[in-house]
């Protein structure tokens, strides 16, 4: 079997050929480990990225791993060339893409429902950009399609996965604007964390 | 002087209907139901007066703002006289609300986000198919190997020239057109009445120089009305079927040429 050394530096040199979110499934294959043994490796490597201070960072996109660079270094990034710049999303759409995320899998009736308002045009349009796609269908009358989001929603948005989310359940603070008691208590201060490390 | 011209457009009615209530400052828990529809029923109007066209789902909006605000005015008393503790009519109204708002703070953390994500480079999958596609054969051999079998390969290729100089190569007379009308006629008159394809007519498909030799004999015999021939389309599969001169024995044909 070969050594952890080894294959950690295997897996570098995969990243950098593949490009895209490698699978650690399949990256394991190739060592005949198993995929946790792939998972931890992989983040070790992305530790020693972080820990380094390294130009290029690992990315992990639920259990793929990628090769991405670090968010500081945008503006320098920008000075040299310029990146094709990405459309950014409607508001209406950000509002389905937020229900999608949050309440998936979730069919059009329950999303209409929150908003007052049809939303097929947006969806079709979040199809196309693969944020959502269909995933089966409700147990209810009509079996309505449910919907989800996707890895390339998690990549776009900078999520690791599902989880990652940030808790937005906390109704008092969105009402009141400021934190109550009970607020600090629920889990706030994750919240938070996400958003600074992020803004 | 100077125009200011703000435009607010609305995601829906929540929508509208949130902005309208943080416009005038009131505690969602506490909507002033009179002011608000008021409020809500003049942006629609001003709308239509504009000639935009407004979505249904405001109206939906604006009957149940107007049926909260009615219930409301109604006396809270039983027909005994007694006060009645009934739901407040606007909770649900609240509760849908409180719903919307969430997800519209939610919308805007994934627009943060989507912002702070947009500052990540990452590189596209470069075109690795030429890894997939052909992979290389390798030969595993050592020079010793190597060496005895290219010296076998030369052995063989000149034992085959030594042979080639004594014998030479004879081919089998090849079918002649009279041969295949013949064969042709006795395959007609075996089954008259079907229609056979063209390819049924060629003994051996894999030689073109067969298929040829059915397609001129077929030639020949349709000049000689011995059989009828049909083709649909330009390519398409030739349809024979047996002509008026069928069973007459003998038949001139125009000689070939030998080639």
């Amino acid at each position: 079997m070969s050594s952890k050394k080894t294959i950690k530096s295997a897996f570098e040199s995969m990243m950098f050929t593949w490009g895209e979110p490698l699978d650690a499934k399949a990256a394991a294959d190739v060592f005949n480990i198993t995929k946790e043994e792939a998972i931890e490796c992989f983040k070790e490597l992305q530790e020693e990225y972080q820990q380094e201070g390294r130009g290029i960072i690992i990315r992990q996109i639920n259990q793929s791993f990628q090769f991405v660079t670090r968010e500081e270094n945008a503006d320098y990034v920008r000075d040299l060339c310029t990146p094709a710049k990405v459309k950014r999303l409607s508001q209406s759409a950000l509002e389905v893409l937020a229900i999608v995320a949050y309440k998936q899998p979730v069919t059009k009736g329950e999303i209409e429902a929150i908003r007052g308002i049809r939303c097929d045009r947006v969806m079709d349009g979040l199809m196309k950009k693969d944020l959502v796609c269909e995933k089966g269908r409700a147990d209810t009358v009509g079996r309505p399609i449910l919907y989800t989001t996707t890895d390339t929603f998690l990549q776009n948005f900078g999520f690791t996965s599902i989880k990652d989310l940030p808790e937005i359940d906390d109704v008092e603070t969105i009402v009141s604007g400021k934190f109550g008691e009970d607020a600090e208590v629920q889990g706030d201060g994750f919240a938070d964390d996400q958003m600074q490390m992020e803004l | 002087m100077s125009y200011k011209v703000k435009l607010q457009s609305f995601e829906g009615p929540f929508d509208l209907l949130v902005y309208l209530i943080e416009n005038a400052q009131m505690s969602i828990y506490d909507i002033q139901i009179s002011q608000i529809t008021g409020q809500y029923l003049a942006y629609i109007k001003a709308m239509e007066d504009m000639n935009i066209g407004v979505a249904t789902e405001f109206m939906v909006l604006a009957s149940s703002l107007i049926e909260i605000k009615s219930k409301m005015i109604l006396p809270r008393i039983n027909e005994s006289g007694e006060t009645v503790v009934e739901e407040d009519p606007r909770s649900e109204l609240v509760t849908r609300l409180l719903e919307y708002k969430r997800f519209k703070r939610a919308a805007e953390i994934l627009e943060e986000k989507e912002e702070a994500a947009s500052r990540i480079f990452q590189k596209p999958q470069e075109d690795i198919s030429i890894f997939l596609e052909q992979p290389d054969e390798y030969l595993s051999l050592d020079l010793k190997q190597f060496a005895s079998a290219f010296t076998a390969f030369i052995e063989r290729k000149q034992k085959i020239e030594s042979v080639r100089k004594h014998y030479t190569r004879i081919e089998r007379e090849k079918a002649s057109t009279e041969s295949r009308i013949a064969y042709i006629v006795d395959k007609l008159k075996q089954k008259i009445g079907r229609i056979f394809n063209f390819s049924e007519l060629v003994p051996n498909k894999k030689d073109r120089y067969d298929t040829v030799v059915t397609f001129i004999s077929l030639l020949e015999m349709a000049k000689e009305r011995v059989v009828k021939v049909k083709q649909k389309s330009t390519y398409g599969n030739i349809e024979i079927a047996p002509g008026e001169r069928i069973n007459e024995g003998d038949i001139k044909y125009e000689q070939q040429e030998d080639n």
